[in-house]
């Protein structure tokens, strides 16, 4: 680990408040023994990466949230969202709207893509600010417990798309409704405008990418991401724990409908965060 | 969970610490009626106080005529129902013809003796975490049906492990005998086979940098506690036994009284060749290297609900925990 938690607070106490820090304190957490979860979560560096992306939820991105009311309070849930950006900053500020948006607050697991927990260091550190990787069994696990995930139903096509098909949604995959259907998990639907922006890509590169552990490489047109603004949407919840059984988990034409379902709200979300939007920094 | 009374069971490896704790154990419980003990030392070395519950024997279990006549002979006259297996060859350095027949030909003969046995209707197994394959796209989280490490370049001691569980497996439900198999995490004390345990051994330990995955360990008092379970369960099958400690390597390393250091991963291959070398330590880096990367935690829900297992002895760490983090 590149510093231990109490290190990991005291950089979240230079620069978060009282109240936001014992607004952490109060997530739902299952401690496994050591302070930290059995998927290697800790609440201190739950405040650390809020305290470090703190600055760019508020400053940076200016961040707007509408609909986390739709986020329920407990309870299986998953949240859809739309992937872009070439960087995964989008997860990163739907993860510091969730925290800060839901009460009592509750903490966005992140799944993320097989590599993700292989990369040095970066796997470390997210692990402990909540993600897990995108295996079955971890996220049954997660559900079962009454978690709330964070899921990107396209997967790297959708991070990695070039900058011309932007806000066009790269096919969902079903793996996150089987899931909702399987261990009766509400699905809510997340649009989230301004990620296409922040930093287009020049072109991508599945080689390059091969030698830094990573399944596609995006070569960015900015070396730094644009201060756009993100427009973070929920919708409706999509109460697949109410209309299907768990049995159905196995029909793929249930799941294969109940994915295009979520698809369709993510982007009805998307089209409306771009027709209020005020150009892509306002 | 039905529990019988007045059972006699067979504990093998009862000169390693967890089959001498299990006898200690089965003295103070009741429910058993007589422990026949059997090391592969002369019965007077044994520890344990002599009682008229407990007969200590010496047997090779490699040597299938001993062991027929063990079987045959006391178990059968003390009408031993449950064998306990927890011999294991515990060297990780240890290889051949030889390990192989102490750590699986022996238990496809016990086997195959105790399913024509005229007493004998359950078999306990100690199995290991290490049959598990651990790697970047599997759960984090392990349940029995994960998949197991059948790599080809495996080392004999995870290839010997798996070959000694899926022998116990196979013989589930073709036989009137029950079969538990208790794939067990590590537990963090000497004479068990710990590679965990031999590589906190050293003062200075060397792990790799960029990654600090969630272990889990597991105490000698929990082990026995589960093979107790298991004994008086009647249910068959494999069962993960996790231990009451889940936590990163690197808190692992500190509340061990250690000093971690992040080293490339792979300087520390090399490094530990170096240091088996040179100390004679057992702790193989390859065998665990993935381990040490990808975390891995035995998910013992199953053992909960069908055995009544819940592990309830955390480690005495020598280290004090980091101060109360108060957010």
């Amino acid at each position: 680990m590149p510093f231990p938690p109490a290190v990991a607070e005291a950089l979240a106490s230079l620069s978060l408040d009282r109240d936001t820090r014992d607004r952490i304190g109060r997530i739902n957490f299952r401690d496994a023994g050591h302070g930290f979860d059995t998927f290697g979560m800790h609440p201190s560096f739950v405040a650390f990466g809020a305290s470090v992306l703190g600055p760019f939820y508020d400053r940076y991105f200016r961040t707007l949230s509408y609909g986390a009311n739709h986020i329920p309070d407990s309870g299986a849930t998953i949240l859809a969202a739309n992937h872009s950006g070439n960087l995964p900053i989008d997860g990163a500020m739907l993860w510091v709207d969730v925290l800060r948006r839901t009460e009592p607050p509750r903490v966005a697991r992140p799944i993320a893509d097989h590599f993700v927990p292989a990369l040095p260091f970066i796997g470390t550190v997210f692990a402990r600010g909540g993600m897990v990787g995108g295996s079955r069994g971890n996220a049954r696990a997660l559900l079962e417990a009454g978690e709330l995930l964070m899921i990107f139903p396209e997967g790297v096509p959708g991070i990695t798309k070039p900058f011309s098909k932007r806000y066009q949604l790269q096919t969902f995959r079903v793996g996150h409704a089987e899931l909702a259907i399987r261990h009766s998990a509400q699905v809510v639907p997340v649009g989230i405008v301004g990620g296409e922006e922040q930093m287009p890509a020049l072109l991508s590169s599945k080689r390059l990418g091969k030698l830094v552990g990573v399944p596609i490489l995006p070569i960015p047109a900015v070396p730094l991401p644009l201060p756009v603004r993100y427009h973070i949407r929920y919708g409706e919840p999509i109460r697949l724990d109410l209309e299907t059984e768990p049995s159905q988990a196995d029909d793929p034409d249930v799941v294969r409908e109940a994915a295009t379902r979520v698809q369709a709200a993510v982007h009805d979300l998307i089209q409306q965060g771009l027709a209020e939007r005020n150009g892509v920094f306002g | 969970m039905s529990q019988k009374r007045g059972q006699s069971v067979l504990v093998d490896g009862a000169g390693a610490p967890i089959g001498e704790r299990l006898v200690r154990s089965l003295l103070d419980d009741s429910r058993i009626r007589h422990i026949i003990a059997v090391t592969g030392y002369p019965p007077e070395t044994f520890p344990v106080p002599s009682s008229d519950r407990l007969t200590v024997v010496q047997v090779d279990l490699m040597r299938s005529r001993q062991v027929h006549d063990l079987l045959f002979g006391p178990a059968r006259d003390h009408g031993v129902e449950v064998l306990i297996h927890t011999a294991m060859h515990l060297s990780a350095m240890a290889e051949g013809v030889r390990v192989h027949a102490f750590n699986v030909d022996s238990v496809r003969n016990l086997l195959e003796l105790c399913e024509r046995h005229p007493t004998i209707e359950r078999v306990v197994l100690r199995s290991a975490s290490a049959v598990y394959q651990v790697q970047r796209d599997l759960p984090l989280l392990i349940a029995e049906d994960h998949p197991l490490n059948m790599a080809r370049n495996a080392p004999q001691w995870v290839r010997d492990r798996v070959e000694m569980d899926l022998t116990a497996c196979v013989r589930m439900g073709v036989a009137p005998l029950q079969v538990a198999v208790l794939r067990m995490a590590e537990a963090l004390a000497p004479g068990t086979g710990s590679q965990m345990f031999d590589f906190l051994q050293s003062p200075v330990c060397f792990h790799p940098a960029g990654f600090d995955p969630m272990v889990n360990l597991l105490t000698i008092e929990d082990t026995v506690h589960a093979l107790s379970c298991a004994i008086h369960g009647e249910v068959q099958g494999v069962f993960n036994i996790p231990g009451a400690d889940t936590l990163p390597l690197t808190t692992c390393i500190r509340r061990w009284g250690r000093v971690g250091i992040p080293t490339p991963d792979s300087f520390l291959g090399p490094l530990y060749r170096l240091r088996r070398r040179l100390t004679g330590s057992d702790f193989r880096y390859g065998m665990n290297r993935r381990w040490f990367i990808y975390s891995g935690v035995l998910d013992g829900t199953r053992a909960q609900e069908v055995l009544g297992y819940v592990p309830s002895h955390p480690i005495d760490w020598p280290a004090a925990p980091s101060p109360p983090e108060d957010l």
